[in-house]
């Protein structure tokens, strides 16, 4: 047992805290409406500088969280949610995925550029009115001599405006196949980048397959269902994980600095208990999430048989405590936490996007029911 | 960070919770429904070493870390054993012993340690007073040096094990114009003239641990009692916060897992509408929100343990960060548990009654929500 953060873990995060300027965030949201070149120019900048570091590696290649790697992505995912996001789906998301499941020519194709940071992944998954628990995918892949045609549409896929490949799950018969499309291929069209709450410097669009060719040495698989798919969602629960103490640093922090600078009747607010107590509550909510999704990550990392279900325990308590926190921090930064732009604002409707993405907190409770139940 | 406990604590918690189950879980519904301490068992702790695990081997003890001595508490509450033992536990050695080994003479340790690492005597610890709880420099007992000798005046409430314990450690005034450096620490041995416990209390729940009033009316103790140096009290109650932060609360934790498969087994024997009522989601999100309880509390005591264990200073915001989460977070999956049985779930046969009322206790206890909330919005 040891609860201090390690030499690895806290050189990772001083070498991070070098290469990603203060404003990052705000470089990236002021791009989503604007040129798209510049959007991507802007973050292979940043993933050039984060190869640098040695940040793009951990846990790509062995498919294993790490606290290392939680160390790591919490202090990206504080410093820029929306860059965070984007970065770890391609390599912890696209970047595993090939690494796990791709063959030697595809590994030796993709990963070193991967880490070098000079490609980007995406990984098409969701599908409208699709759900992976009960239902397969509408997205199929036909073998077509030494092709495959693949046709369908994937929703909300990360890094589609900006990605080289899109790794696109598909269904044929009852396997799974993954397709590596190359986004500039014949018949694929990404849709307008999505505006909503939360995340806003994250390229994100839906895509659609009608009748694309994809030769048969740039397909995975086929692979068995649960097994792919659970990784998957593993994989995607532990970035939402890290992404969720993200957004819990910034909107504490917001709140903790207004609190001690805004003065009322003569004191700083943080002195009257009903703002005092708060912060006393989002600060243990985050100590906590922190704690859990350490040891989630240590859990994978060293292979412990309660991996799975403290994955899940640890996705759904960190997403939901991410919009406790950032709620809170809007309530003690009053009207400047409404303001557009506050990390809070920022937060609380990121927060939001976590608890639906990945395993939805509706869906991990009840797989960690079902885990239960098993035992019982 | 890593998080593992090593073979020899993991086969020690096996081995005490199959202990527990045989020999203390078969009585623990009856003691709780007569609200009865259960001497036997508690014996039988000591007789296993539990009592004294952390007590070096010399006075009786088995020299195990704090780390090991937490695993314990949980091992007992998820054998089963109900809050009440474990809290008459937890008063016993870490509020009473740990402050006699740590601060004491070395003949008052030969003379203490030994017989409550066996648990043939039971101790107490008296700090809160009718009208001093959380704001501990308000203490009224006085205790006043006469010759070879101190007089002690006042009374003391809440006590756990107050009415059955053979040995006391008392905070007193020994300088009633100081605060918190007026507070000094004694033993007093039952049968003390002047020393007496009030009834005991009735209580919502941890029921089988007594708690009462304990009164000093010119109660004569030898001067040699004194622990430690006078005005040191303070200093010596507030180093007990780091075993109530990690050991008291562990119980708890286990006790929920307990808890948990309690429910899971009852959810899958319950039909309704023609299939077990672990086949509708609502029930899984219940089980569910009491794991993710668990396995969000545990670290932050271990986390206390650990750096005790490394000799550090205890971090009072770890420590209030731990004992608020445990207390206001634990209220939902212990509603959930009983919500989950339904009408059965509010009778005693089905014991998450008693979790239920047990662990109203977590935010009230030992330190409340409020006073942690107060202590981690001024160390932030």
């Amino acid at each position: 047992m040891n609860f201090d953060v390690n030499e690895k873990e806290s050189a990772l995060v001083a070498r991070l805290k070098k290469v990603i300027d203060q404003d990052a965030e705000n470089k990236l949201k002021g791009l989503r409406t604007g040129d798209p070149l510049e959007c991507l120019n802007l973050f292979m900048d940043y993933l050039g500088r984060l190869a640098e570091t040695g940040y793009l590696e951990p846990g790509v290649e062995d498919g294993k969280h790490s606290t290392t790697l939680v160390a790591a992505q919490e202090a990206l995912a504080t410093m820029s949610p929306s860059l965070f996001l984007a970065i770890e789906s391609s390599t912890r998301l696209f970047g595993r995925l090939v690494s796990a499941y791709g063959t030697p020519e595809q590994k030796e194709e993709i990963l070193p550029l991967l880490l070098q940071g000079r490609y980007i992944g995406c990984v098409g998954l969701t599908e409208g009115g699709m759900s992976i628990e009960t239902q397969p995918f509408d997205t199929t892949a036909a073998s077509s001599g030494n092709d495959f045609i693949v046709t369908g549409s994937k929703d909300h896929v990360i890094n589609a405006p900006m990605a080289d490949r899109i790794a696109v799950i598909t269904r044929a018969d009852e396997n799974i196949l993954v397709t590596l499309a190359r986004t500039e291929s014949s018949g694929i069209t990404v849709g307008e980048r999505y505006t909503g709450i939360g995340y806003e410097g994250t390229p994100v669009a839906s895509v659609h397959l009608d009748r694309v060719t994809v030769a048969a040495q740039e397909v995975m698989g086929p692979f068995d269902p649960p097994d792919i798919l659970g990784d998957l969602r593993r994989w995607e629960d532990q970035v939402l994980t890290s992404a969720s103490l993200g957004l819990m640093n910034r909107s504490f922090q917001a709140a903790l600095d207004h609190a001690r600078k805004h003065r009322r009747g003569g004191k700083p607010i943080i002195a009257y208990q009903e703002v005092g107590f708060k912060l006393a509550e989002m600060l243990t909510i985050r100590q906590t999430a922190q704690l859990l999704a350490y040891r989630a990550a240590w859990m994978d990392e060293s292979g412990d048989r309660e991996r799975d279900i403290l994955v899940s325990c640890a996705k759904t308590f960190c997403a939901e405590s991410a919009e406790q926190v950032a709620s809170q921090a809007l309530q003690v930064l009053g009207a400047n936490g409404l303001a557009k732009g506050n990390p809070a604002e920022e937060s609380y409707g990121s927060a939001k996007y976590l608890q639906v993405a990945g395993t939805s907190s509706e869906i991990s409770r009840v797989n960690i029911g079902d885990r239960i139940l098993e035992r019982a | 960070m890593e998080f593992s406990f090593t073979p020899e604590q993991l086969m020690f918690k096996e081995q005490l919770i199959r202990f527990a189950r045989k020999e203390i879980v078969p009585r623990v519904s009856e003691h709780d429904l007569q609200s009865k301490f259960d001497f036997d068992s508690f014996r039988k702790l000591g007789e296993f070493g539990v009592l004294g695990l952390h007590f070096p081997e010399e006075l009786g003890g088995s020299g195990a870390d704090v780390v090991t001595t937490v695993l314990a508490g949980e091992a007992l509450g998820e054998a089963g054993v109900d809050a009440g033992l474990t809290l008459a536990y937890g008063a016993h050695t870490f509020l009473c012993a740990d402050t006699i080994l740590c601060h004491g003479s070395e003949e008052q340790k030969r003379k203490y340690i030994p017989k409550l690492a066996s648990g043939e005597w039971i101790g107490c610890m008296g700090l809160t007073e009718p009208g001093a709880g959380s704001d501990v420099a308000s203490l009224s007992t006085r205790a006043r040096k006469v010759g070879d000798t101190y007089i002690l005046n006042g009374s003391k409430m809440f006590i756990t094990n107050g009415s059955i314990a053979d040995v006391a450690v008392i905070y007193a005034k020994t300088d009633k114009d100081l605060k918190h450096a007026g507070i000094s620490a004694f033993i007093v041995e039952k049968g003390t003239p002047g020393f007496s416990a009030g009834r005991d209390l009735i209580k919502m729940g941890v029921r089988t641990s007594h708690t009462s009033e304990l009164v000093f009316e010119d109660c004569e103790i030898p001067a040699q009692n004194l622990i430690g140096q006078e005005g040191a009290g303070f200093l010596m109650a507030m180093q007990t916060v780091e075993w109530d932060r990690s050991a008291l609360l562990a119980p708890f934790v286990g006790g929920m897992t307990y808890v948990l498969h309690k429910c899971a087994r009852y959810a899958k024997e319950r039909h309704q509408f023609g299939r077990p009522i672990a086949h509708f989601q609502a029930t899984k999100h219940k089980l569910a929100d009491i794991k993710i309880f668990i396995e969000a509390a545990r670290s932050l005591c271990y986390r206390i343990a650990w750096c005790k264990d490394q000799g550090r200073p205890l971090n009072h915001l770890e420590a209030a960060v731990a004992k608020l989460f445990m207390g206001d977070w634990s209220l939902k999956p212990a509603n959930d548990a009983m919500l989950l049985h339904g009408g059965y779930g509010y009778c005693h046969e089905y014991e998450v009654e008693r979790y239920f009322r047990d662990s109203r206790l977590a935010p009230i206890g030992g330190g409340t929500s409020d006073i942690q909330k107060k202590i981690i919005s001024k160390l932030m």
